[in-house]
């Protein structure tokens, strides 16, 4: 048969093989192997965060969460594309923003869609607040800063007594009652469900909204408890005792480089590092010098070792 | 000559019998090296096995079904064995150039499989629907975005990012994987170094 494989290999002498045999016992150790792990091992399975949660364990960082967000200051707030049009913080890279390129596809208006809207769903069961979301709505925009530095500084001194949050007087205009049904919202379970409203209910396929809320400091100290934090290596970690994504410490690596590590465009730095890399990689064979490095390091004498010691006794 | 029989030609002309189930083998075929390819390929089709047996059940069977949790386990040490055959399989080929004699096909087909499994095993972490997936999405975003990418791949859609992992990337990993077999058996194990007739 005269195939490519049959030209090339017309003058070497072989041996007898049998692939389905081979594969078949391979097949079987893996399995084998995959079964002992995972009756031994199992898998891990940390549960999620929920609102409930936080509410219910931690109230005080819940509401400082809610706070952020209501004051404009929670991370994805000035984030920019794909979430919102303020271009200002996306990364770049000599002067090249691939972030800005798509436009804003996941429209998030932090105070609208995190606070406001899950409260003018909490006045059809709690008409009380629809006074109150009037009072913060028609206030100028210094006066709601007043309202949420005061709270914000009285929540560092808060106290939580028998699940109650309990924080001095002051003036808070709206905000205090705002932030006391956030906390009954997310006490009662439904945080998720009025963060992720949308127009195909009841399926709720796309939860990014109730992802992001906590994105900041409650998902990250409980990452920092499970070392997955950007600092602790978490890229290649996995919760518990179990092995990560260790394949991608070719990638962790830039993060802790400098400039990368300390750099606000760090994502895209490292980017296009592994662009580079791959580009590398994908074009060794052509690339001169480094296409002979497997000739130079002689490694292949080990693979081949049996065929150079019948070719030298030949 | 019709598109069948152009087809026909093609496939009689560029591998036979022997190549697709080989009963023999050039003795130079003779280390642990050359296992590596067959481990990685073992693991992908018990990944896909389990992986496909979960999807029967739903992203939620494993929470709460010891059954579920177990094929969810073997899912997980799967992905493990996968990545460590995967790397080994490339580090070996390195090492043997195997690019030579015109094999940079096979190689670069290697190298964007690769590149597709990546994004695959990520999909996989954020479809977990546990507290992983959720740092894993928040924290994967701010990379993607930066990148562009964000912008139609949202680590934080769930259903989007369940579908890719179990529709499009392995469609498109399996076509590669195949692409990439056709190739090394359509032409054959490179020879050992020193020992091409190119040595490109």
């Amino acid at each position: 048969m005269d195939t490519p494989s049959a030209r090339y290999l017309k003058d070497i002498p072989h041996k007898p093989y049998d692939l389905v045999k081979e594969l078949v016992i391979i097949f079987g150790v893996v399995l084998l192997m995959l079964i002992i792990l995972a009756a031994v091992f199992k898998s891990p399975d940390y549960p999620t965060i929920t609102g409930a949660d936080v509410a219910k364990h931690q109230p005080v960082a819940y509401l400082k969460t809610a706070l952020d967000i209501l004051a404009g200051n929670a991370s994805i707030q000035d984030y920019g594309p794909p979430y919102n049009s303020d271009t200002s913080n996306s990364q770049h890279f000599l002067g090249i923003a691939p972030a800005t390129w798509g436009g804003v596809t996941i429209p998030i208006d932090p105070e609208q869609d995190f606070i406001i809207k899950p409260l003018q769903q909490m006045a059809v069961i709690n008409p009380r607040l629809s006074p109150v979301l009037s009072t913060w709505n028609s206030a100028s925009t210094d006066q709601k800063e007043t309202w949420t530095t005061n709270y914000s500084v009285a929540l560092d001194s808060a106290t939580v007594i028998n699940g109650n949050v309990v924080i001095s007087n002051g003036d808070y205009g709206p905000v205090g009652e705002m932030m006391s049904a956030m906390l009954t919202l997310g006490q009662s379970g439904l945080l998720e469900g009025a963060l992720d409203q949308n127009s195909q209910l009841p399926y709720v396929t796309n939860p990014t909204n109730s992802l992001l809320f906590f994105q900041d400091d409650v998902y990250a100290s409980a990452a920092d408890m499970l070392d997955l934090t950007g600092s602790q290596w978490g890229i290649v970690h996995e919760t518990g005792n179990y092995p990560g994504a260790w394949w991608l410490n070719p990638y962790a690596i830039f993060y802790h480089i400098p400039p990368m590590s300390t750099s606000a465009n760090g994502d895209i730095e490292v980017g296009v590092i592994m662009i580079v890399i791959l580009l590398i990689l994908l074009l060794l064979p052509f690339i001169p010098g480094l296409n002979r490095l497997p000739r130079w390091l002689g490694v292949y004498k080990i693979i081949w070792r049996d065929w150079y010691k019948s070719a030298k006794a030949k | 000559m019709s598109l069948t029989e152009k087809t026909q030609r093609f496939i009689v002309r560029n591998i036979s019998l022997e190549d697709v189930l080989p009963s023999k083998m050039p003795v130079y075929v003779h280390s642990f090296a050359y296992l590596f390819g067959a481990l990685t390929l073992t693991a992908m089709l018990l990944l896909i096995i389990t992986g496909v047996i979960m999807t029967i059940f739903g992203p939620g069977w494993y929470h709460g079904s010891g059954t579920g949790h177990f094929f969810n386990s073997l899912h997980f040490w799967g992905t493990q064995i996968f990545f460590m055959g995967l790397i080994l399989h490339l580090i070996t080929k390195f090492f043997m150039a195997a690019w030579r004699d015109g094999r940079w096909k096979t190689w670069i087909i290697g190298v964007v499989s690769f590149a597709v499994f990546i994004p695959t095993a990520l999909t996989g972490f954020l479809s977990q629907t546990n507290f992983d997936s959720q740092w894993v999405g928040v924290q994967a975003k701010d990379a993607l975005n930066a990148m562009g990418v964000g912008s139609f791949f949202n680590t934080l859609n769930t259903t989007q990012m369940l579908t890719a992992h179990i529709g499009f990337l392995p469609f498109l990993a399996v076509i590669l994987v195949a692409l990439h077999i056709f190739l090394v058996r359509r032409d054959g194990p490179v020879k050992p170094i020193d020992n091409a007739k190119k040595t490109k």
